[in-house]
């Protein structure tokens, strides 16, 4: 009996020190980034973990240069992931609550269309997409909005996912007592929906701060850096002219921190409804 | 349903309703919307009836010469420089821009084809409604009509935006992409370009690229593979390992992990090319404490192309992972326990439980989110493109380098120094075809999608 | 729908016109020289870091000509990508984009940009060194305004290396550590070059000119090869680092980084000529690829504008900008008087890199060849394949055979 214990114990230490060593392995170069931000230097290439000197100067330079309007581009960013949010969440959901607890004729057809053009990169559409908003005078923070709302229609299967598990027989019920499909929909199925609406929407409004291509194709033609969004600004501040990654690399990190903890602190947050979006989805396997 | 069964026994033919119809079906067979406006189902009829308008006002002043130059993609195919004496200056005359000549013939064609659909949809609601008025049934009133949107029909409602979403922003998108493959769009012709058939095709199967798109597509599958499998099974391991007996603030621990996931990726792999360079911190790292004696080349552009490979399947882990764990704790946290408990009576060992009840089971309940893992990592772009821009270079390769996947190859094809736009397009064709058929194997196996 | 439709329209009467006014010409009067009368609306495209001082140019110019109104903006992906940029979607682009010369073969061919009028020809010719004006011609036309030249020199600290040692690669490497990238054909293509092979010709522009599948390329492949074994010569992608650790005494870099050079370097900044190379027992001079920076004019620019773009770029080439352009950034002038004035001859960056520009032994002009774009992304990995052995001594010739045959295809 004792060696029975003895063996647990071996076991759990044995696990928290493997735990514990994953742990420190996958969050160092998380530490180095945040260190990296706030060391002095002058070469655009940080080849130390600990920096040497270090220095608030890269917080205060993004916050104050003319040139890279951060404050700007946080505004921007943060206009274009509400509104992308809520028309996202509407278009999102509303396919999928269609396609999982209606049924109509088209429907299948619907689901395999869905699935074909899911398989198509989307960096070709870029040409298209760019020449559409321009034919609308559109190539701005608008358009831009449009593109990511334009992709959220095909983005259901987690959400449809998640109907699916809700019993049928409730809706059944309430069209008994002479609901129309219309009530179902708004005081039954939105209702019971509530983790995936909020996982959609924090999906859709993290979408516009991580995304650097598409944004950099449509905003770049204006030559305006107040009019960017916060993924190509800082990308362009490296990229836009010789040299400017050497000058500009640690403000350019800090930049980064400084929108990668809210990003963070909500990921953390939406975890549960992303894993039970997943789960739900794939239960029905 | 009901409209499958309509088909097998109409109830009454086209023909029959043309000719005993009355004068407004009749009319309604080339203009839409009288019958329903005879039959004061205003709405509908208006609504018809105004579409139309819009459509043949378009068709007439724009959609003919869209649909007619959509054949030739332009008349002019060459530029010429011309001197304009009043200002001093030269001028260029352009060739056609056939960009937008492509662009637009396709949305017109996009366009008449739904035109086509609601034609035929308003011949099969013409039919239904000679019926109901042939048989003495009630005809549906206007406000009828308007409260099906919301009731039985209410899936056109809600479809209704998405639809114009998709079809603007993915399908119009997708069909230009398609039909560029079949043009001499490249940096020679960048302007004006004309149809060249499979010509493109030729270019990336055996032509000049051909030596560059094999090698490509094998470490494309290759990286896939690795990329998906390593991620789904430390994944497990890791959940599982959080979830054992005995380990306490689990919550704690998984957020460590998650954080990973969290940080933008342009921010952390962009970072992470730094940190692995010849001469970054892990090196200096690993030098100081005398673990390597020179510095590795993990990433650059003279790594060599195993390490480089190994290097960015292990980073595709350091960022999958987190994921995996999480979906997978879910998965352990709701398995029925019983199952486990009578297997342990037996006498098994917690590997032999692990491997042949709890790991089965995540795969199951798993599978068809692999799948579409799968096929994410075939596209792949942002690890490669940010992590290693597809270094090491290849002197075998032409504008690919040893760990770029095609959809990396796609987009210098597209965006670097060669222009050539049509290949970037088969290329994006070929993606497709290797998905689809990837994912319809995957699919017939799971059954997942059968019930759709 | 409209709007596409009235693109159309659009272009054809634009078409129509501009035929008329080719045609019905000779009446009219040529007198434009005088023209304080010129109007019209331009876009400018800038790098990001230079938008600042070009509004100052601007504000100049517009004292000048002020019925032109100039908006001044960055451009998407900065100069070096101006093919690019401008190929996404020429009538978007700016109507003046600054562009590296060894782009305006293929944006000439494929017509985005107008030739020079023989006016401004003639002032740029007489106003700029000769190679700038050769830099920027295609064709037996000229195609942008040029404005700064660009050569890579050696940049090295003072306090390690002498004056006399960086004169010698071996000189260098025998006493201090040369901190440099041989994935980057920009640094390395030119040591073919100096070997004595040619890049589409004498010329620069001769397709099938190209002679580097022979033994002088073999030994510039023998050479990068050698330097794998030189301890002393670092590959790196982040010389500046190095220089600044100290692991490093010298690297090749060019002039739009010789500000971040001076801050790292501080006392012991020092910059010299490229030095010279042992190939194949021969001492001869490192080359370099000569650059020059240049302003040209779209041709999507509607023609009304046409005039007052053309004005706009050949003023902030001028001399008086070109000063301005030196004075921010560094870039070195090309105007002749520029290039003798006291403020460009006591700079030692400027004057390294004029020396490295002037003669032909030292550098050679960037091609203009629209095949520049698979140079680009054949020899780097060439370059590569030498310097780390991956290509074995044995398969030299084939390679530079396949590579050769690669950049003299018509496409």
């Amino acid at each position: 009996m004792k060696s029975y214990h003895a063996q647990r114990r071996l076991s759990l230490v044995f696990r928290y020190c493997l735990l514990a060593l994953l742990a420190i392995l996958w969050i160092i170069p998380i530490v180095w980034i945040i260190l990296a931000s706030f060391s002095s230097n002058d070469t655009g290439f940080v080849s130390t973990f600990w920096p040497k000197q270090f220095t608030l100067q890269n917080y205060i330079g993004i916050f104050t240069s003319d040139q890279f309007p951060f404050l700007y581009w946080i505004r921007n960013t943060l206009l274009v992931s509400l509104v992308t949010m809520v028309l996202s969440t509407f278009v999102t959901i509303c396919v999928a609550y269609t396609l999982s607890r209606l049924r109509f004729a088209f429907r299948k057809k619907f689901l395999q269309i869905a699935l074909v053009l899911g398989m198509f990169p989307g960096f070709m559409s870029m040409i298209a997409l760019y020449y559409i908003l321009k034919n609308f005078n559109m190539l701005n923070l608008g358009g831009l909005t449009l593109v990511y709302v334009g992709g959220a229609g095909l983005g259901f299967y987690i959400a449809k996912g998640f109907f699916d598990t809700i019993p049928v027989a409730i809706d059944e019920a309430a069209v008994m007592d002479g609901a129309t499909k219309w009530q179902v929909f708004i005081h039954i199925g939105l209702p019971m929906s509530r983790p995936i609406i909020v996982y959609t929407a924090l999906t859709a409004f993290i979408g516009p701060w991580i995304d650097f291509i598409f944004s950099g194709i449509i905003l770049s033609s204006s030559g305006n850096a107040k009019t960017y969004t916060i993924a190509y600004g800082l990308y362009n501040m490296l990229h836009s002219t010789k040299g400017a990654s050497t000058t500009y690399f640690t403000e350019f990190i800090a930049g980064c921190v400084v929108i990668a903890i809210p990003i963070t602190i909500l990921f953390i947050i939406m975890q549960k409804f992303y894993v039970s979006g997943i789960t739900a989805g794939a239960d029905k396997g | 349903m009901f409209k499958k069964h309509n088909k097998v026994q109409p109830p009454a033919t086209y023909r029959e309703v043309w000719s005993k119809g009355d004068v407004s079906f009749k009319l309604s067979f080339l203009l839409m919307g009288f019958v329903q406006l005879r039959h004061k189902q205003w709405a509908k009829g208006i609504a018809l009836l105004g579409i139309q308008i819009a459509f043949w006002v378009w068709f007439i002043f724009s959609g003919v010469s869209a649909l007619s130059m959509l054949s030739n993609l332009g008349e002019i195919k060459s530029k010429k420089v011309v001197f304009d004496q009043t200002q001093g200056v030269y001028l260029t005359k352009l060739p056609d821009n056939s960009v937008l000549i492509l662009l637009f013939g396709v949305l017109a064609v996009i366009l008449l084809l739904a035109m086509l659909g609601l034609y035929i949809a308003h011949l099969r609601s013409m039919r239904t409604l000679y019926v109901q008025l042939r048989d003495g049934e009630h005809v549906p009133t206007n406000h009828e009509n308007l409260h099906a949107l919301i009731d039985e029909r209410l899936h056109s409602t809600l479809l209704a935006v998405p639809i114009v979403l998709i079809v603007a922003f993915t399908i119009l998108p997708t069909v230009y992409m398609i039909s560029m493959a079949f043009t001499n769009y490249d940096g020679k012709h960048p302007i004006g370009f004309s149809w060249t058939g499979f010509k493109a095709f030729g270019n990336v199967l055996t032509g000049d690229l051909a030596g560059t798109f094999f090698p490509v597509l094998g470490w494309t599958l290759v990286w896939a593979v690795c990329a998906t499998a390593t991620t789904f099974f430390f994944g497990v391991l890791l959940a599982m390992l959080i979830e054992s007996k005995g380990i306490n603030h689990k919550g704690f621990w998984r957020t460590i992990f998650v954080i990973v996931y969290a940080v933008p990726q342009f921010v952390s792999l962009l970072m992470m090319a730094q940190f692995l360079d010849l001469q970054g911190p892990l090196n200096n790292i690993l030098m100081s404490i005398h673990l390597i004696s020179s510095p590795i080349n993990f990433i650059g552009a003279s790594a060599s192309p195993l390490v480089a490979r190994i290097t960015v399947i292990v980073v595709n882990m350091w960022i999958g992972i987190p994921v995996s764990m999480l979906i997978s704790t879910a998965i352990i946290q709701n398995l029925p326990q019983d199952q486990i408990e009578a297997a342990r009576i037996d006498g098994a060992n917690a590997w032999q439980v692990f491997r042949s009840i709890t790991f089965p089971q995540i795969l199951f309940v798993m599978a068809p989110s692999l799948i579409q893992q799968f096929i994410g990592n075939i596209n792949n772009f942002n690890v490669i493109y940010l992590l290693t821009a597809g270094y090491p270079m290849n002197n075998n390769y032409n504008g690919a380098g040893d760990t770029d996947l095609l959809v990396t190859w796609l987009y210098n094809l597209v965006f670097g120094q060669t222009q050539r736009y049509n290949a970037s397009a088969v290329l994006g064709i070929l993606i497709f075809i290797l998905s689809a058929v990837f994912s319809l194997i995957a699919y017939r196996r799971t059954n997942a999608f059968k019930e759709g | 729908m409209k709007t596409w439709k009235k693109v159309m329209l659009g272009s054809v009467t634009l078409l129509a016109s501009m035929a008329l006014v080719a045609c019905g010409k000779s009446s009219s009067s040529t007198d434009t020289s005088s023209s304080k009368e010129v109007t019209g609306t331009v876009k400018l495209w800038v790098d990001t870091t230079q938008v600042p001082y070009y509004k100052t140019i601007v504000k100049n110019f517009n004292k000048e000509y002020p019925k032109v109104k100039v908006a001044v903006t960055q451009s998407p992906n900065g100069s070096a990508n101006a093919k690019t940029d401008v190929g996404k979607d020429p009538a978007k682009a700016a109507d003046v984009f600054e562009v590296p010369n060894d782009q305006l073969g293929s944006m000439a061919d494929q017509g985005y940009i107008n030739p020079l009028s023989p006016a401004s020809t003639k002032t740029v010719k007489a106003n700029n060194v000769s190679v700038a004006a050769k830099a920027v011609e295609w064709n037996n036309k000229l195609y942008a305004y040029p404005f700064a030249e660009q050569a890579q020199t050696l940049y090295y600290d003072k306090s390690k290396l002498s004056a006399e040692d960086v004169k010698t690669w071996d000189g260098i490497t025998a006493k201090g550590v040369i901190a440099t990238d041989f994935t980057n054909a920009y640094n390395y293509y030119p040591v073919f070059l100096s070997a004595g092979t040619n890049l589409y010709g004498t010329d620069g522009e001769t397709l099938k000119g190209t002679k580097v599948a022979n033994a002088k390329g073999v030994a510039a492949m023998t050479w990068l090869a050698q330097q794998k074994a030189n301890k002393n010569v670092m590959q790196t992608s982040n010389a500046l680092n190095q220089l600044k650790s100290g692991a490093a005494a010298a690297t090749l870099d060019g002039p739009w980084n010789s500000a971040n050079i001076k801050k790292i370097l501080g006392k012991n900044f020092a910059v010299a000529p490229y030095p010279t190379v042992n190939i194949n027992g021969k001492q001869v001079q490192l080359k370099a690829f000569l650059g020059i920076e240049a302003f040209a004019v779209n041709s999507h620019t509607s023609t009304k504008n046409q005039k007052a773009a053309a004005t706009l770029a050949e003023y902030i080439t001028n001399k008086k900008s070109q000063l301005i352009v030196y004075k921010n950034s560094g870039q070195i002038p090309v105007d002749k008087a520029a290039q003798t004035s006291d403020t460009i001859t006591s700079d030692p960056v400027a004057k390294a890199v004029m020396t490295m520009s002037k003669s032909s032994d030292h550098s050679i002009i960037m091609p203009k060849m629209t095949q520049m774009a698979t140079f680009w992304n054949l020899s780097a990995p060439l370059i590569n394949g030498a310097y780390t052995g991956s290509i074995k001594s044995s398969q030299y010739m084939d390679k530079l055979q396949t590579f050769q045959d690669a950049i003299s295809k018509e496409n």
